[in-house]
């Protein structure tokens, strides 16, 4: 346990020194307020302006040295409160906004990682049992194809096929229809799209990947041995096979919700999602810095926390390397041969 | 299916069996026509260094071997033809393999326990708690002390010694008429080989079954096999009754295999006699005897023609100039005379011969 508590706070000290990168390049790339007033920033002979920058200064603590305004940001921060928009007006605030936007983008990379989990996995059995058989080459093909081809592009094949010429799927998102149910006025149904276009591309590195670290697996004698048991081909792909070879595979989907954050940028401006990702790019040809440090924020956290769960994981599939109890445990009792 | 050419008590009946796997080079000849029969109960060793052919041999028969592999020959399991069928039906109900390392035969990511049941709920139709304990029951058979806490554990927590009697508690729930345990003490520590050879020769005993023991260790199949096989690239030197083997030992090949191993009856410092030379290549091998290219015996016509199988009753092998007859006396004698054999190999001084 110790060891948890450990990680917990090196993960910690990494979140402090990533907000102190983004906040201190935030404010030396641009001018906050020249973001925060416009024109009337430069204007400084004019009394009235004067005063209107002077307000401004005090209302946003322009007027505090850089490590003061971070430490009050911090502490906003951690107490939930992420400032002010400098933009339109302050209004709403960027919790607010966050509070919006960010789970309209976790719906959509949920479905996503779904989709392409659920894909890859009974893919990459069917590719590792034919290993460089036609299935296989075929399948390395198509993994290729999808890898390749740009979510943009995706995007206009999918809303072609199955929004316009099968009509099967909604063409629209509507970010007040209610989540949960199978119609077109569901936003799980109107995910799907999205979903497949950020999907399909990340389900077919995982595939790469779990492929080989399968027929790696199959390789082993323990697989041999579960044959000559008398189980059955697929109970040997699926029950004995797999768990050992999923640990490249689970390594890769924590570090690759990083990376879909980036991808949903686009899905979400060609299928009108109002997400996070969308939020932020705003936000950052405004230089709104509240928002865009409210964003970063939140992903860093993010991907430390899955990359968090994805060491709990490993545990989890491999008994080998579980916490030092039943190593203590093994001491007294394997007395024998 | 015709039983009339074989006893009822013939389990299993090779005839000339031969398994090549399909390679850029050609066909890599692993087991180049073998055949022996084996009865229920009985045990039979099959010997021969590494690359042998005598794993192949046995994953063949199991058909284990995956599909870029030529079979030819019979196999009859029960009367029922085996070569180029899908054997899986009798897997994990009438044959079970035990495999040479314990520690990567076991899943590493499966209680043990959970690893022996298995085959009980997949094809005895149990429960999972009959499942359960007749695993324990299992366990407590082959020495697993503490069983009912050892099904919850897992292979990396258990010894290499443990391990392999997991092993014989899973080949033992199959309950299987053929048992082939492939060098299932190579891995383990010398003190625990012993123990390991004699409960799987108890347990065979107890149930009647037949097994083959693979091993490059005459000294193990000594005393546990009731007949020897030698086998040499992917042939078969020389097979008879373990006691007759020893006694009379007839090919060149058994005996350097005999003297290559130390002996608890040698006296101290005795020098092993290693076998000089590698195992024949399989894809492009010699056209004569496999071994002529290592034997003290070999002639010219051991280079050149293959040596027909000779028959005394029980006890056969494939040899030109076998030991204890005058043409095997005479063909060392003359080699030993030109300093060297038909294929160069020289001949060791005679002090240092056994």
């Amino acid at each position: 346990m110790p060891k948890a508590i450990k990680r917990l706070i090196g993960l910690s000290c990494l979140l402090i020194v990533i907000s102190m990168i983004t906040f201190g390049a935030m404010n030396f790339l641009g001018d906050p307020l020249f973001n925060i007033l416009g024109p009337v920033a430069a204007d400084v002979d004019n009394p009235d302006s004067v005063k209107i920058i002077e307000e401004a200064k005090a209302q946003y603590h322009l007027d505090k040295s850089l490590p003061e305004r971070w430490a009050r940001w911090a502490w906003d921060f951690v107490q939930g409160d992420f400032g002010v928009q400098f933009s339109s007006s302050g209004q709403p605030p960027v919790s607010n906004l966050i509070k919006e936007r960010l789970p309209r983008t976790l719906e959509l990379m949920a479905v996503a990682q779904l989709i392409a989990v659920a894909l890859a996995i009974p893919w990459s059995v069917l590719a590792a049992s034919r290993a460089n058989k036609r299935t296989d080459k075929v399948s390395t093909i198509t993994a290729f194809a999808f890898v390749s081809i740009p979510s943009f592009a995706m995007a206009v094949i999918l809303f072609y096929i199955f929004s316009i010429r099968l009509d099967v799927l909604p063409d629209v998102y509507n970010a007040t229809d209610s989540f949960w149910g199978f119609t077109h006025d569901h936003r799980l149904i109107q995910l799907i799209l999205p979903g497949f276009t950020l999907g399909l591309g990340a389900a077919a590195g995982y595939q790469r990947l779990l492929r080989t670290d399968l027929i790696t697996t199959l390789q082993e004698d323990f697989i041999l041995m579960a044959r000559s048991k008398g189980v059955s081909k697929r109970r040997v792909l699926y029950y004995h096979a797999l768990r050992p070879s999923l640990f490249s595979l689970i390594t890769l989907l924590a570090i690759n919700i990083g990376y879909m954050i980036g991808g949903s940028l686009v899905v979400e401006q060609y299928f009108r999602i109002p997400g996070i990702a969308s939020a932020v790019v705003e936000a950052t040809l405004r230089e709104d810095f509240p928002v865009v440090l409210a964003v970063v924020m939140i992903i860093s956290c993010g991907f430390m926390v899955f990359n968090y769960l994805a060491d709990f994981l490993y545990s989890v599939i491999d008994p080998r390397i579980r916490t030092e109890k039943s190593g203590q445990r093994r001491k007294i009792t394997s007395m024998g041969m | 299916m015709s039983h009339e050419t074989e006893t009822p008590s013939t389990l299993l009946k090779l005839d000339d069996y031969r398994v090549g796997f399909r390679t850029e080079r050609g066909l890599a000849k692993a087991v180049d026509g073998v055949s022996y029969e084996l009865n229920s109960g009985k045990t039979l060793a099959i010997v021969g260094e590494s690359g042998s052919g005598k794993t192949v041999l046995n994953r063949g028969i199991m058909g284990l071997l995956g599909s870029n592999i030529n079979e030819s020959g019979s196999v009859k399991f029960q009367g029922e033809e085996l070569v180029n069928t899908n054997r899986q039906k009798f897997w994990g109900k009438k044959m079970a393999m035990i495999f040479q390392d314990p520690m990567t035969s076991l899943n590493p990511v499966m209680k043990v326990g959970k690893q022996v049941s298995e085959p009980l709920r997949l094809h005895q139709g149990m429960s999972r708690k009959e499942a359960r304990h007749r695993t324990v029951e299992l366990f407590t058979l082959v020495g697993i002390p503490e069983p009912s806490q050892r099904f919850d554990e897992y292979p990396h927590q258990l010894s290499g010694g443990m391990r392999q009697r997991v092993m014989i508690s899973i080949a033992l729930a199959i309950e299987p008429d053929l048992l082939i345990a492939d060098e299932p003490t190579t891995s383990l520590d010398v003190t625990v080989q012993k123990y390991i050879l004699d409960l799987l020769v108890e347990v065979q005993k107890e149930s009647n079954m037949a097994m083959t023991i693979i091993t490059h260790d005459l000294g193990v199949a000594r005393g546990r096999a009731d007949e020897i096989l030698v086998m040499y690239g992917g042939r078969v030197m020389e097979h008879a009754p373990a006691e007759t083997l020893f006694n009379e030992m007839a090919h060149p090949y058994t005996s350097a295999l005999l003297s290559s191993i130390p002996k608890l009856d040698d006296p101290k410092h005795t020098r092993l006699t290693p076998i000089e030379g590698f195992p024949p290549d399989i894809v492009d091998g010699p056209d004569g005897c496999k071994f002529a290219a290592r034997c003290q015996y070999a002639q010219e016509n051991c280079l050149s023609e293959l040596p027909d199988t000779t028959v005394k009753g029980d006890h056969s092998y494939a040899c030109f100039y076998p030991i204890g007859t005058d043409e095997g006396a005479k063909a060392f004698a003359s080699n030993a005379e030109r300093g060297h054999t038909a294929a160069g190999l020289k001949i060791r001084a005679k002090e240092e011969v056994i």
